[in-house]
């Protein structure tokens, strides 16, 4: 496997605005190669967006951000760059897609401009040639009419055109590393896999490195190379797309699988949501976050805090915080 | 588009009548007798009732207020504004005299109050709750609540008496406007300033800014590329609606600083129960207020792209 291009280490995020202070993340890690696609999955709240928007300093204003832990972009750590050189690096460095790109993109700028201005400033081209680009680049993300669309404003587009739009604008700056974060969730359901086609395409042409985001199981397993689970701000699972999807340990992945309608054919019993709702992060309590809403709960669950544990060996480690499963199940752990 | 422009000259059209109705009828039904104030004027105390009748006749001031007022609409609408009946002079002469005046003072008091409230609401934005924003902040806030009487007699003593630099009454020269620029422009400056300030927290705090630091613009690229042009229609509307209010500004300032501009002119008319003069003026406020806001409306439709372009459907 290629050596990492992005790799995250013990990453806390503390967010306080006046209201509230909130542990989003807790101790997570994970990495992405060229090439690879790396998903998170979780529920809504469970740290996601704060977890791959955060160490590049995209938290909106008016939100105090607290990182430790190390981030390192092509060996460098981005948590310790001063605000102009993280700025510099954000745009050449990594691309973002966001969800809904209706009101990710500017109301009062054209599409293409903005486009050529990236080319033109990380990939060094002249204005000329960065207005060509900018057009290749729209027909390449399958925009009909590129030089068309280029003079159009964001409301002269439809939504699918706009995230075409948008992953343009984030491979102007030829990033190295793509990040999209439920770039799918604000689409109609025919034109969320052609986007879904459309990054794969890209990733697969630009040797691109892709943290992707979402809810969607289908496109996990579709896209993704490795899995994270997130659960209240930590890892609960985390394995190859197969072993994750396939052979599922932790009781929230098991749960969070079975509530994906007709995702297994041969379960198709019926879905169940996860009763109860996730833990509130203002308020930390020891032990396993999950153990409010977990059927297999011990009452050591409520006092310890469960580490991730290796349970499959391979190229790629299949590892589980969840100790109680592994006992019960007679599961082979290899640290 | 096009459509919408034609309502909005024809609503801005209509509500001119009725507006210049309405005060009209208001100064018609203000006490005091045209009439006697004409038969004063030309034989002083001699004036009898049978002058005053005779011209209270040849004026059409008997026939009924409708009549009366389409008489003054269309002598209006060829330039034709009666005569003061304080200094005795045709409307149009004093209007050709002193609108330009006024225009000064408004048109330099309009570009500081831009210029103004750009700087201080951009340098806050910067600044972002640093002592340059709280700074700002009260600033704004004291130019938003001190009367324009006030700042001009400040200014004036600071200005004029102590330090020399511009005259104190007066217009002689480009210096001689600067005081009552600054007076007029404070207030309106203040309060746009705070616009620009929370329209730019706001856009901030878009998903589209966050796309701006993205895309690895600085913070201060992203607040003047992206930030600022979604803070250009709120900021057309409210600059509109300050510039309107600087004509009664002017009223004020007018007087304080001598400038004989149309201001000036209608405190006097109304000192001096002119209501030939009153009548005039305030026609003119009435043309002033509607077209600016046309102005203003039909400069925010052109300047949002959504509604320049209206999406096909
Ligand atoms: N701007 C913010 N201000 C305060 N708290 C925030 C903010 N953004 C996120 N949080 C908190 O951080 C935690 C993680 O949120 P995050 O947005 O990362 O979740 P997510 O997994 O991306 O969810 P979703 O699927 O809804 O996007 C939540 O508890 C949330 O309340
Ligand atoms: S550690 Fe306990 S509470 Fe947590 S997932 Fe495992 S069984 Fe459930
Ligand atoms: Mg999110």
């Amino acid at each position: 496997m290629n050596a990492p291009v992005y790799a995250v280490e013990n990453l806390v995020i503390d967010l306080y605005t006046p209201s509230v202070s909130v542990r989003a993340v807790d101790g997570a890690s994970f990495h992405v190669s060229p090439g690879e696609t790396l998903a998170i999955v979780g529920e809504s709240g469970s740290g996601k967006t704060v977890m791959t928007l955060g160490p590049l300093g995209l938290m909106p204003e008016g939100v105090a951000v607290d990182l430790r832990g190390t981030a390192r972009a092509d060996g460098r750590d981005i948590l310790t760059l001063s605000p102009s050189e993280l700025s510099a690096l954000r745009g050449g460095f990594f691309g973002v897609i966001f969800q809904d790109p209706m009101s990710a993109l500017n109301p009062m700028l054209k599409i293409g401009p903005q486009l050529a201005s990236q080319a033109q400033k990380y990939a060094g081209l002249s204005a000329e040639a960065a207005r060509k680009e900018a057009v290749s680049l729209l027909a390449r993300s399958g925009i009909p009419d590129p030089e068309d669309r280029y003079d159009r404003y964001p409301h002269e587009l439809s939504g699918g055109m706009l995230q075409r739009a948008m992953i343009a604008l984030a491979l102007a700056a030829r990033p190295r590393v793509l990040i999209a974060d439920e770039p799918t969730t604000a689409l109609d359901a025919t034109v969320q896999a052609q986007i879904l086609a459309l990054i794969r395409t890209i990733q697969k042409e630009d040797g691109i490195a892709v943290v992707l985001i979402t809810h969607d199981i289908g496109a996990v397993s579709v896209l993704a190379d490795r899995v994270i689970v997130l659960y209240a701000g930590q890892i609960a699972e985390e394995g190859t797309a197969i072993q994750v999807l396939t052979a599922p340990v932790h009781p929230y992945t098991r749960g969070l699988l079975a509530s994906v309608p007709d995702f297994r054919s041969e379960s198709a019993t019926g879905t169940k949501e996860i009763p109860g709702i996730p833990p509130n992060q203002a308020q930390l309590m020891p032990g396993c976050r999950f153990a409010d809403r977990c059927d297999m709960v011990q009452a050591t669950c409520h006092s310890h805090r469960p580490r991730l544990q290796t349970v499959g060996l391979g190229d790629v480690p299949h590892r589980v915080a969840c100790p109680v499963v592994i006992a019960a199940e007679g599961i082979v752990t290899h640290d | 588009m096009q459509r919408m422009f034609m309502r909005r000259t024809g609503l801005a059209l209509l509500l001119m009548l009725a507006a210049t109705a309405l005060t009209f009828a208001l100064v018609s039904a203000a006490p005091g007798n045209v009439a006697a104030l004409i038969a004063e004027r030309a034989a002083g105390a001699g004036a009898d009732g049978e002058m005053i009748a005779k011209i209270a006749n040849d004026l059409g001031l008997n026939d009924p207020l409708p009549v009366r007022y389409l008489r003054w609409l269309g002598d209006a609408v060829q330039g034709d504004f009666g005569v003061s009946l304080r200094t005795g002079k045709p409307m149009s002469e004093e209007f050709a005299a002193r609108i330009p005046k006024t225009l000064a003072l408004l048109a330099g008091g309009g570009v500081l109050a831009l210029a103004l409230s750009l700087v201080m609401g951009l340098a806050g934005a910067v600044s972002n709750g640093g002592i340059v924003d709280k700074l700002l902040h009260g600033l704004a806030l004291v130019g938003a609540s001190t009367p324009n009487f006030f700042v001009a007699a400040m200014l004036v003593i600071v200005f004029s008496v102590m330090l020399g630099w511009v005259p104190t009454f007066g217009v002689s020269g480009f210096t001689s406007w600067l005081l009552p620029w600054i007076t007029i422009a404070l207030f309106p400056g203040s309060v746009l300033a705070r616009v620009v300030r929370v329209n730019l927290q706001e856009a901030m705090s878009r998903p589209f800014a966050t796309t701006g630091f993205a895309k690895g613009l600085t913070r201060r690229a992203v607040l003047l590329r992206e930030a600022l042009p979604n803070i250009l229609i709120p900021y057309m509307t409210t600059f509109g609606a300050q510039f309107t209010l600087m004509m009664i500004g002017a009223i004020v300032v007018e007087r304080v600083f001598g400038l004989n501009g149309i201001g000036a002119f209608f405190i006097e008319a109304i000192r001096f129960r002119d209501f030939i003069g009153m009548q005039a003026v305030l026609m003119l406020f009435v043309v002033f207020f509607v077209s600016v806001n046309l102005i203003v409306d039909i400069a925010a439709m052109l300047a949002d792209p959504r509604l320049r372009r209206p999406r096909k459907a």
